[in-house]
């Protein structure tokens, strides 16, 4: 298992002036996928990387030209409503007949008329399961982020939108709620949580911090989930019934990009079976591509029997994000006032 | 004379550019909203109202406050003696010494940080030795105790060449006179050295306080996100809120709070320019 190491090295085989600037997330892609795209394509690419949806928005926003990003679902919708993207030309995109069902007709782009998914998965607990039983997660469920025997054992993912998304399963709302009301109570939640469980609030660390074991209870993305859990035997992965977050990431053109022909022609690459499988098998996110995906789960697959590797699709509870830009200011805002409420 | 006025204008001009500029955005940002349709946008004093009536804000401000303040400290605590013991070794000794205070410095700060994480984490190098040697895990790493550290080590470099220059700077023939006159080594130290480099620890004072009461990724990486100091406000608004106007609001803020203490120290050291009465 090879999950999650060194970005591939930029600026590599410099002398093609076929350049495409892809802007996606660190530690997201496989080892070879840029190398075998400048070979097969005589391009050359240049990667810039970025760790939250907000800090891409700000750069592209600022003026920042690049030809591919990767953004979440309501990053895209936000995009997509700002005018910002290019429509696709689905023609120069035949493997778009490669997607997994998962991550067909999805709401935000049901037509795929701007976006195609990278990668998908949904938000979850990763538990030790020597410490925690899964009757007692059942019966939890969310709640179990506040249960006092865990205090000062459990990680909690540093976003807004995952933590609010938390508050708002746990207390039975809409994760899209547009209550004040309903938000309000989320942030007493969360607040409460704050105050009595000592909660380490972390991004990317909490990775190898739950193969070291360093604490039992950790809010995870189902792709991290099935690195953490292919690494650590004692780890299990745990989506409450109330439903959780189902995201997606996908590529997208820029309005302002410069070569939207090799654009498309990458977006078309990654969707086809090796880059597909590199890319998975390297990162430990469930693929976009339906071949690739039901190969790693099947019983010859690198990730049978690891309950994180396939995200769940038939729980009616489980909710796309939607953008919201009123909402979107209220949450950020209410999250660090949570974060410095002790 | 004129000549060498005209010299400056390019540095005017940077300047105006560099410094005034931003300040300038940031003072328009502070004061304005995003409008609707028909305004771009409108003056208002509504994003000063958004920290001040929130008692989380004012705590946060007081928290960071207090950081710097113990920051710089034991920054002095550490740097005083450390410029003494330079400023008092001979010249080769002392070019060594001062090149140690300052080789870290080559390092990009986000670097060495990001080493003390290492360090400092629960299965790091310290907590992995107190295992060896049979002790318990202790928490390191998000607390206080690691953002102070993290600022001492960064911050102190400064305090001490600070302090040493203006020791380095001091007329050892003043020192001869004290004893001639017939006070003893100490006396010679609080009456004559030390109100001497004052000017030093003064603004030894403004380079430390300053980065630490505003800096941003010391408290994330070793106070973790739960860690939130004024500059983590800032850096939120800007970067993940997009809100630049409160952003601004804070920054601005900030910046009244910086020259007030700015003003402060000055007068401080002022008053002990006139009660030690030493010509420089």
């Amino acid at each position: 298992m090879l999950c999650g190491c060194n970005p591939p090295p930029f600026f590599r085989n410099s002398n093609s002036d076929n350049v495409l600037k892809l802007y996606n997330w660190g530690e997201y892609m496989g080892e070879y996928l840029i190398e075998d795209f400048e070979d097969q394509y005589d391009a050359m690419v240049i990667v810039e990387y970025f760790d939250s949806n907000e800090m891409m928005y700000t750069k592209v926003q600022a003026g920042d030209k690049y030809d591919v990003l990767v953004p979440s679902d309501y990053m895209i919708q936000r995009l997509m409503a700002e005018n910002s993207l290019i429509e696709l030309d689905l023609e120069k995109i035949p493997n778009i007949a490669n997607l997994a069902d998962g991550v067909k007709n999805l709401d935000y782009d049901p037509e795929n008329t701007y976006s195609v998914p990278y990668f998908w998965g949904t938000v979850g607990i990763v538990y030790n399961k020597n410490v925690i039983s899964k009757e007692e997660l059942n019966e939890e469920g969310w709640n179990i982020l506040k249960d006092t025997k865990y205090a000062g054992d459990l990680y909690i993912y540093d976003s807004e939108r995952d933590s609010f998304m938390i508050a708002l399963k746990a207390l039975g709302y809409s994760m899209n709620t547009e209550s004040e009301e309903e938000i309000h109570e989320a942030y007493d939640w969360l607040v409460e949580l704050n105050n009595t469980m000592d909660p380490a609030y972390v991004t990317d660390e909490v990775i190898d911090n739950m193969i070291n074991g360093l604490k039992d209870l950790a809010v995870v993305y189902s792709g991290d989930a099935a690195y953490i859990l292919s690494e650590n035997e004692d780890m299990g992965f745990f989506m409450p019934e109330e439903g959780t977050n189902r995201w997606s990431d996908a590529m997208v053109i820029p309005a302002n990009a410069e070569n939207p022909e090799l654009a498309h022609q990458f977006i078309n690459y990654v969707l086809s079976y090796e880059p597909s499988y590199d890319n998975s098998e390297y990162v430990c996110y469930a693929s976009s591509n339906k071949e690739v995906l039901e190969e790693m789960s099947s019983e010859n697959g690198i990730f049978y029997g690891n309950e994180a590797y396939l995200p769940r699709t038939d729980n009616e509870n489980d909710e796309i994000f939607k953008d919201n830009a009123t909402i979107r200011a209220k949450l950020s805002e209410l999250w660090i006032k949570v974060k410095a409420s002790n | 004379m004129k000549n060498f006025k005209r010299m400056a204008y390019p540095y005017m001009v940077w300047i105006a550019i560099m410094i005034l500029v931003p300040m300038l955005l940031i003072f328009m940002y502070a004061f304005t909203v995003k409008g609707n349709s028909v305004t771009t946008f409108r003056f208002t004093l509504e994003n000063f109202g958004m920290f001040f009536k929130d008692t989380v804000f004012i705590d946060v401000l007081k928290r960071s406050l207090f950081i710097a303040l113990a920051t710089t400290i034991i920054c002095i605590l550490i740097g005083y003696p450390a410029a003494y013991i330079i400023s008092q070794s001979n010249g080769r000794q002392e070019f060594i010494l001062i090149l140690l205070v300052t080789m870290p410095t080559w390092i990009n700060m986000l670097v060495r940080t990001y080493a003390w994480v290492g360090i400092l984490q629960d299965n790091g190098i310290i907590n992995n030795l107190l295992v060896m040697l049979g002790f318990e895990r202790i928490k390191l790493l998000h607390t206080s105790f690691a953002v102070i550290l993290g600022m001492v080590y960064n911050f102190v470099p400064f305090m001490i060449l600070q302090i040493h220059s203006s020791l380095a700077k001091m007329d050892k023939s003043l020192l001869e006179a004290a004893s001639d006159l017939g006070a003893n080594k100490v006396q010679a130290f609080l009456r004559v050295t030390l109100p001497l480099s004052l000017p030093g620890v003064i603004s030894g004072i403004t380079l430390v306080f300053l980065p630490a009461v505003s800096s941003f990724f010391i408290p994330k990486l070793l106070g973790g996100g739960q860690y939130v100091l004024i500059g983590n406000v800032i850096e939120n608004q800007f970067l993940t809120a997009g809100n630049w106007n409160f952003g601004s609001a804070i920054s601005l803020i900030m910046t009244v709070i910086i020259l007030i203490s700015m003003y402060i120290t000055k007068k401080v050291d002022k008053g002990e320019d006139s009660k030690g009465g030493f010509v420089r």
